[in-house]
């Protein structure tokens, strides 16, 4: 590290202060864009990209990661508060924030998720500093082979996490896998779209996965009067939601673990945040005294999940920085406004220009702090959603859903899919499969696909390969630890006490 | 056992009516990409998959004749959300008709009225409110035309 670079990062940014006057604009639009199910951040940076014709480099820069910085809390409001998650990063956010909710805690959930965010973006890019040059040599070394296996691995932890019946859990994810493939394949035949030419791109993942999580839940609130049903807890506290906001460093392993699961995770082109939070969680769940209060509104299920997410946002800028590689939609987006400004990411350009990539993660630091003033401000706003009776909020946050799924697919598939999909949800929440395992499965079938096919060229089809490839053994060994590992080890115990 | 003096519930029956529904599509999906094509790549994922769910559905089908799993005992009445889950997808498949400003319209109205709103001003104040707020907002954001048919729109 070059301390001259580091100076030079720190007068790009507070040699002219006007550079900081879009950051909260920016912030703000990624708040309401992440807090409108069916908005995505990646959408918000799009739509507002044209604006950044107007600006400097640096400046694009800063008010395209505020957007994502707002935008990653953002999406999980309605997460907590409506069991929706407002972006696909934020269905970790939904298993204990809601519950947390449905009991009147819904001031100290969302503190908390704006609490483990924040320390989270500070987290993330504090690696980042110290650990550019390393995550791009180690993306570098992750081929599809990995890929596939990690998914597998996740969908493996996922189902065997959710619900009772683990092999219920196992065939959602599955079932999740083979719809995500439902489409045009990559030997050009199109499979599973019943002569549908709106199938043809695939079942929309996201709208689909708005069916399955909110509007399935909404089903089963019909018969409820409020999202809180006791009076005296409906009430709005900016004090709770402080207290709420402070007691994420209660958890500083939960935070710790999840900012380096971010970081690693969501440096790894196409995985992104949703995969990182997770992982995050499913780490805390496994590693907690008591897991079994996971799912039900364990604080540290929000701070695991919400920490991870934020600093995917690091990962994803280390991977576009240091190799020009776009991580995700949003990180696309940011590599159409390096292009717009004439500038090449990749190991030239951080090579070249070292001060501007310092400043970049400076300007995270304290679009951290802004959107801790800011979330506290407009929290207290959002959160008077429990006060709204059941009946008037069911079917406006249907429209919303359906308005949002439009949005997404720009025509009557994104609608038509939630509606299915909240039916599969329903059905399966009522039989005991795992949703969350098939909405990740629906998410990653394609590319998990595409990784084996890469793979199978790769190895010339050889079996073989795979033994050459440790990281993805190592990976392999882990899904099967994960699955039977418990059970192994109880056996194990009970045979040497015998 | 004796699967003659095992006794299942509604809810035991819907269950393997749904494990039934589910190894069905998985066939159905596989034999539609088999003959979409042979090809290996076009397999790579969906046979192996496809035969492990098969095979984890029957261990289930197994499990559940033999009484194994009890139903979770706080379930909500089906009576009770029917309506809302067909008023839905009326909702949604009269958008292209009726359009999102009078379609979410007619959804917020009609939902109110079932669930026992009786106060028709505010029932009509509150969806007409929100059906064109919601049209208005999306439409402007939106880089494509919405399905209207008061607003205007080059759907």
């Amino acid at each position: 590290m070059n301390i001259n670079d580091v100076i030079g990062g720190l007068s790009l940014l507070f040699s002219d202060m006007s550079v900081w006057l879009i950051v909260i604009p920016g912030i703000l639009i990624g708040l309401i864009f992440g807090a409108i199910p069916g908005l995505q951040i990646s959408m918000a940076m799009a739509i507002f990209l044209p604006l950044t014709l107007y600006m400097d480099f640096m400046q694009a820069m800063l008010f395209l990661t505020a957007i994502f910085t707002g935008g990653g809390f953002g999406g999980s409001i309605p997460a907590i508060l409506m069991n929706i998650p407002g972006t696909s990063s934020s269905i970790a956010t939904t298993f204990d924030g809601y519950p947390m909710s449905v009991r009147g805690e819904h001031n100290s959930a969302l503190g908390i998720g704006l609490g483990a965010s924040c320390i989270g973006v500070i987290l993330g890019y504090s690696l980042l500093f110290f650990l550019i040059g390393p995550i791009s040599e180690m993306v570098l070394k992750l081929g599809p082979a990995e890929m596939a296996a990690v998914i597998l691995w996740g969908i493996t932890l996922i189902a065997s996490l959710s619900g009772a019946n683990l092999n219920k859990g196992i065939i959602s994810g599955l079932i999740g896998l083979l719809i995500g493939t439902v489409g045009y394949s990559e030997v050009g035949v199109a499979r599973g779209t019943m002569g549908s030419v709106y199938l043809l791109d695939g079942i929309p993942a996201i709208p689909a996965m708005m069916g399955m999580f909110a509007a399935s839940e909404l089903f089963k609130l019909v018969n409820s009067h409020y999202l809180v049903e006791d009076k005296s807890l409906r009430k709005v506290s900016v004090r709770k939601i402080f207290a709420g906001f402070l007691h994420a460093f209660h958890y500083p392993v939960a935070l710790i673990r999840g900012s380096l699961i971010g970081v690693f995770v969501g440096s790894v082109p196409g995985v992104g945040s949703s995969v990182a939070s997770l992982l995050s969680y499913i780490q805390a769940k496994r590693k907690a005294k008591s897991p079994e209060t996971f799912g039900k509104g364990n604080p540290a299920g929000i701070v695991a999940a919400e920490a991870a997410n934020s600093t995917s946002e690091a990962g994803s800028m280390a991977t576009l920085l240091a190799l020009g590689i776009p991580g995700g939609g949003a990180t696309a987006v940011m590599l159409a406004a390096f292009a717009m400004h004439n500038i090449t990411g990749g190991p030239q350009f951080i090579r070249e220009q070292t001060d501007v990539v310092y400043a970049i993660i400076f300007a995270n630091f304290g679009q951290a702090f802004l959107l801790i003033i800011l979330g506290l401000i407009f929290i207290p706003l959002l959160a008077n959603i429990v006060k709204v009776p059941m009946n008037y909020l069911v079917p406006s946050v249907l429209a919303v859903a359906v308005f949002g799924a439009f949005g997404l697919t720009g025509d009557l598939t994104g609608p038509i899919t939630v509606m299915v999909f909240s039916i599969i949800g329903w059905l399966f929440k009522r039989f005991d499969y795992s949703v969350p395992a098939a909405v990740i499965g629906i998410l990653l079938g394609g590319m998990a696909e595409e990784s084996l096919i890469f793979s199978y060229q790769i190895s010339g089809g050889l079996w073989s390969y795979v033994l050459q490839r440790p990281v993805t053994i190592f990976i392999l060994i882990m899904l099967v630890v994960s699955l039977f590992g418990g059970k192994l080890i109880s056996m194990l115990t009970r045979k040497i006490k015998q | 056992m004796n699967l003659k003096t095992v006794k299942f519930t509604r809810h035991q029956q819907a269950d393997f009516v749904v494990l039934l529904a589910l190894s069905s599509l998985v066939i159905w999906y596989l034999f539609d990409a088999y003959s979409a094509s042979s090809h290996f790549a076009n397999l790579i994922l969906i046979l192996p998959v496809s035969i492990l769910v098969l095979i984890l559905c029957l261990i289930e089908f197994i499990s559940q004749l033999r009484g194994l799993h009890q139903p979770p005992p706080d379930l909500d009445p089906i009576a009770s959300m029917l309506p809302v889950i067909l008023l839905f997808i009326a909702f949604v498949l009269s958008l292209e008709w009726l359009g999102f400003d009078v379609g979410t319209f007619a959804f917020i109205a009609a939902f109110l009225w079932l669930h026992g709103e009786r106060r028709i001003i505010w029932i009509f104040a509150y969806s007409i409110s929100f059906a064109l707020l919601m049209s208005w907002f999306f439409s402007a954001m939106l880089p494509y035309p919405m399905p209207m048919l008061i607003l205007p729109t080059a759907y």
